[in-house]
């Protein structure tokens, strides 16, 4: 293997691990403010991309079509949140987790029914034909993936940082009692934070889509990987996960070109059971103190 | 009694009895292959219950167990040529060995990072199978054939009856190892793993223990199914499998061997009963009137949150609709069963046999097991004749800090045999952070601790609680899911010594023991004024209550030091007179207490000698009297006083949090 080739490879690889990111960055939103991810995130991209392609077939324009996309994945993010979530956050207990798969369940199923099993194109105005860049070549689909990932990270965190809304989000993900007690409703902020991940989800999918194609299957190892990505990383750091999904894109777009492509999700699903045995709480996690 | 063995018992012989006579009665090889398939799933989700059910975690791992023991099974008859048995037992020990080399790591982890961490094996085990051609034939699938057992070639009706067996035998297995201190080991660490550690059980060991015999429970069904089907594909072993057998133990109720049962039988049969078209709309149709009803009724009497009752309503009326509209339900396959199991998840958390047993119970009168006479103090807690006065624990310079705080700041201290040894000092001087690194939560930074003389561990709850430290926790850590008996019962120190090898256990062997222990857990409640209150699950005793049963599973560890940290913390005044003369009864029986206090008529009532903490160091120590007095003392308390009466009496200050 040549030095070019492996740039290469490690190029494109970390560019669609950007993609593992932004999903595991919505695990993230939603665990800071209620500890609970949505185990049926896969299907939210899934289900949202879909949704935007069926959009673009009839005859909408790309820029009205994604806005749309992104509102109907906050939409699924609240369905989600107000079905699975919320009951099982008053009663303290860990149904969440089971409530979330079943819903994933049923979206997928729903997905397979209505728009068919079969993988389709997903049209883009942006090219895809490749620019010679420092001896790789990079696709502007594959720009338009890194472009809209750090923008939108860029955007919630702004958010999370500058505005009332944001420090009240923040306020309830650093102690959800001491917050309530302070006039912020949790549960508003959890359906906030709910949102917002549908949307992430929902983007996700619209950016990956041109390069993945769309079908009801499309999102199930990605979302593997993003679960791998948010552990290895730690459900606090968002600057984490841009770095180990970049990381794992490249790790696993080379062992795919060096082991077999059967192999592709091998270097993820190992790391992060190396990462739990290692670091529980992630590389970029923070260690917890417990208290009796 | 008799009334209660013959309903439960007989329920269990009567359906083996039927499920075995069926295959006589029916010569259709269709039903006799969905038997089959009912006996290994019955196996597979028996073990999945141990982790999702007593353990607490969701395990997304079952399914992939299952292929391994598959794979294992056939490849030990293909290219090894070995026979049956053989290649069920090298099943066992792979389930066993993968099973507890995935738990090593996992187990570590809570909640959500465990399902990731066992989903991410399922999903490896699958790429492995599939890439691994020159082994496993990849995509294209493994056959086998069934190899005779000693010299003769089972018939399919013979091998039914073999599995069948197998499940009785993990059944009554399984029933003996739920029912001893194994069992309620998984339940006591599910609810609280710091004071299962504290009581000496050992968290890590048997969080281990159970998560590789549910593996193992997995490959034996993948065993046997790889010699039921005889032809193994990688495909079959996926996500969407785990996702069903996990959510078939949920289905049928949790921590329940007709729980898992009854969810074993929804899996094999689930497919059929989707493609006949009158059975699936009368099974929605009773699922809709039912919800219906229940939810009604529900909201009627506000016993359920509005949520709870309209949802499932919501969902089988959609099952209902659906089923109407749908031309194919085959092709709805997983949104049939999302609506039913959301359903059940929601409006049936106990799961459809936690709901029946209960229901059951009720309509047949069955009475409790009754429970032994208490065995005499004496023998539970033997009075200690040691010498008094000879220095039991010393601390020497200890520090502890997090980051930049040093909360416990070069503390020394001696606490003499037979004495109530008073920890005192205003919020946040240190006092809970020494109970921690004493009783071995946190590791100190600097110091020496020593018991006896010898060094005490440092940074082990559980190797602590084996040297005889026991303690309470001032934010109470009781096992809120089991009963006051059982939480003493998980305690008591020595009581099992058959219980801690697990195949004596699985044979059934250990049932004396539990008697013994029973009648001691009841002496031990009777000694806190508890007795009456045996059955009632922790979580709904009154707040005093938990305070004493605190008390009474702390003293079942039979230690040389107590540890309790402010045991009257929020106890009304009745109570708390209640919990002093509950102390002064573990006094008596020659147990030497550390008792950290905010009530200064606590302390004064029941201490020998006292030392107060500032800032994380001694201030002063002497009779609770001398120290009252001490200007260091009152200084800390009440900030610098100026010339005036010396005696004011140092303050009750609130609970810290």
């Amino acid at each position: 293997m040549t030095l070019s080739i492996l740039a290469q490879l490690a190029v494109s690889g970390a560019l669609i691990g950007l993609v593992y990111a932004l999903i595991a960055y919505g695990f993230q939103l939603t665990f800071a403010t209620s500890k609970s991810i949505n185990f049926g995130q896969g299907e939210l991209v899934m289900v949202s991309a879909s949704f935007t392609l069926t959009l673009i077939t009839l005859g909408l324009p790309y820029w009205v079509v994604v806005p749309a996309g992104l509102l109907f994945g906050a939409a699924l993010g609240l369905f989600v949140e107000r079905a699975a979530v919320r009951l099982a956050l008053e009663q303290k207990s860990e149904g969440w987790i089971l409530l979330t798969i079943i819903l994933g369940l049923f979206l997928f199923s729903v997905a397979e029914n209505v728009w068919g099993r079969d993988d389709r194109p997903f049209p883009t105005p942006i090219s895809s034909e490749p620019i010679h860049f420092l001896g790789v070549d990079v696709t502007p689909v594959e720009l338009s993936v890194a472009v809209g990932v750090f923008a939108v990270m860029g955007l919630i965190e702004v958010f999370k940082r500058q505005t009332l809304l944001g420090k009240a989000f923040e306020a309830i993900s650093a102690d959800r009692d001491a917050g309530e007690l302070m006039g912020i409703s949790a549960t508003h902020t959890v359906m906030l934070s709910y949102a917002l991940s549908g949307m992430v989800a929902a983007l996700a999918g619209i950016l990956v889509s041109p390069i993945t194609t769309v079908g009801p299957t499309m999102a199930s190892a990605m979302i593997l990987k993003a679960f791998s990505v948010a552990v290895v990383a730690g459900l606090e750091s968002g600057f984490g996960v841009v770095v180990i999904g970049m990381f794992l894109g490249a790790l696993e777009s080379i062992a795919s070109y060096s082991l077999g492509s059967g192999w592709r999700e091998a270097p993820g699903l190992l790391l992060l059971i190396l990462a739990l045995a290692v670091r529980p709480t992630g590389v970029f996690g923070k260690a917890i103190i417990r208290k009796v | 009694m008799w009334k209660r063995l013959l309903l439960i018992r007989g329920a269990e012989l009567l359906m083996f009895a039927l499920l075995i006579g069926v295959p006589l009665a029916v010569q259709n090889p269709y039903v006799l292959g969905l038997l089959t398939l009912l006996a290994i799933y019955g196996i597979l989700l028996i073990g999945l219950d141990v982790t999702v059910g007593y353990l607490g975690q969701v395990n997304l791992a079952q399914a992939a167990f299952l292929g391994l023991g598959a794979y294992t099974a056939g490849l030990c008859v293909t290219r090894l040529g070995w026979g049956m048995p053989l290649a069920t037992l090298a099943a066992i020990g792979v389930g066993v060995l993968l099973g507890a080399l995935l738990a090593l790591p996992a187990l570590r982890l809570e909640g959500p990072q465990f399902a990731l961490a066992t989903l991410s094996f399922t999903a490896l085990t699958v790429t492995a199978l599939n890439e691994l051609e020159w082994l496993t034939g990849g995509a294209q699938g493994l056959s086998l054939s069934r190899p005779p057992l000693f010299g003769h070639l089972l018939s399919a009706r013979e091998f039914y009856w073999l599995c069948m067996a197998l499940l009785a035998l993990v059944w009554i297995g399984m029933r003996n190892l739920l029912a001893s201190q194994w069992g309620r080991a998984f339940e006591a660490l599910r609810d609280s793993p710091i004071a299962t550690d504290a009581m000496g059980v050992g968290t890590y060991r048997h969080k281990v223990a159970g998560f590789a015999l549910g593996s193992a429970l997995g490959a034996l069904a993948g065993a046997l199914y790889a010699l039921n089907f005889q032809y193994l594909q990688p495909q079959t072993f996926v996500y969407e499998l785990t996702v069903i057998l996990l959510l078939g133990v949920v289905l049928g109720g949790r921590k329940s061997l007709w729980g898992a049962f009854v969810g074993a039988s929804l899996v094999a049969l689930l497919p059929n009963l989707l493609s006949n078209r009158t059975l699936f709309e009368a099974i929605s149709g009773v699922g809709f009137l039912l919800s219906l009803f229940a939810g009604v009724r529900g909201l009627l009497r506000r016993a359920m949150r509005p949520f709870q009752a309209l949802a499932p309503i919501v969902a089988t009326f959609a099952l209902v609709v659906g089923g109407l509209l749908v031309q194919n339900t085959e092709d709805w396959r997983k949104a049939i069963f999302a609506l039913m199991l959301f359903s059940v998840v929601v409006g049936l958390p106990e799961g459809l046999m936690g709901f029946a047993s209960k229901f059951l119970s009720r309509l047949f009168r069955i009475p409790d097991a009754p429970l032994p006479a208490a065995s005499p103090l004496e023998q539970v807690l033997p009075a200690k004749k040691e010498r008094s006065g000879a220095p039991l624990l010393e601390l020497r310079d200890l520090k502890r800090s997090f980051g930049g705080v040093r909360a416990v700041d070069g503390l020394s201290m001696t606490v003499r045999a037979g004495e109530v040894h008073g920890l005192i000092g205003p919020n946040g001087s240190g006092k809970s952070t020494v109970v921690n690194v004493v009783s071995g939560l946190y590791t100190p930074t600097a110091g020496e601790m020593l018991l006896r003389g010898r060094p005490l561990p440092r940074g082990s709850l559980f190797d602590t609680a084996r040297v005889g430290v026991a303690r309470t926790f001032q934010n109470l850590q009781l096992f809120t899911g089991l009963t006051a008996l059982e939480n003493v019962m998980v305690a008591l120190r020595g009581a099992f010594p058959k219980s801690r090898s697990m195949p004596l256990v699985l044979l059934g062997l250990g049932r004396r023991e539990e008697k013994r222990a029973q009648a001691d857990a009841l002496a031990l409640l009777e000694f806190v004024g508890l007795a009456d209150q045996a059955r009632t699950p922790a979580r709904d005793l009154t707040y005093g209550a938990q305070r004493f049963l605190e008390i009474a599973r702390a003293v079942a560890r039979k230690p040389d030091l107590l540890i309790l940290d402010e045991p009257a913390a929020g106890l009304s005044h009745p109570d708390m007179l209640r919990q002093i003369e509950v102390i002064k009864r573990v006094h008596q029986r020659g147990v030497t207490i550390v008792l950290i206090e905010h009530h200064m008529d606590v302390v004064s009532g029941l201490c020998d000698v006292v030392t107060v903490l500032d800032g994380g160091k001694s201030i002063a120590e002497g009779t609770p009297a001398e120290v009252k007095r001490n200007p260091k003392v009152i200084e800390a308390y009440l900030g610098e006083v100026e010339a005036g009466p010396a005696a004011s009496p140092v303050p009750t200050a609130p609970a810290t949090a």
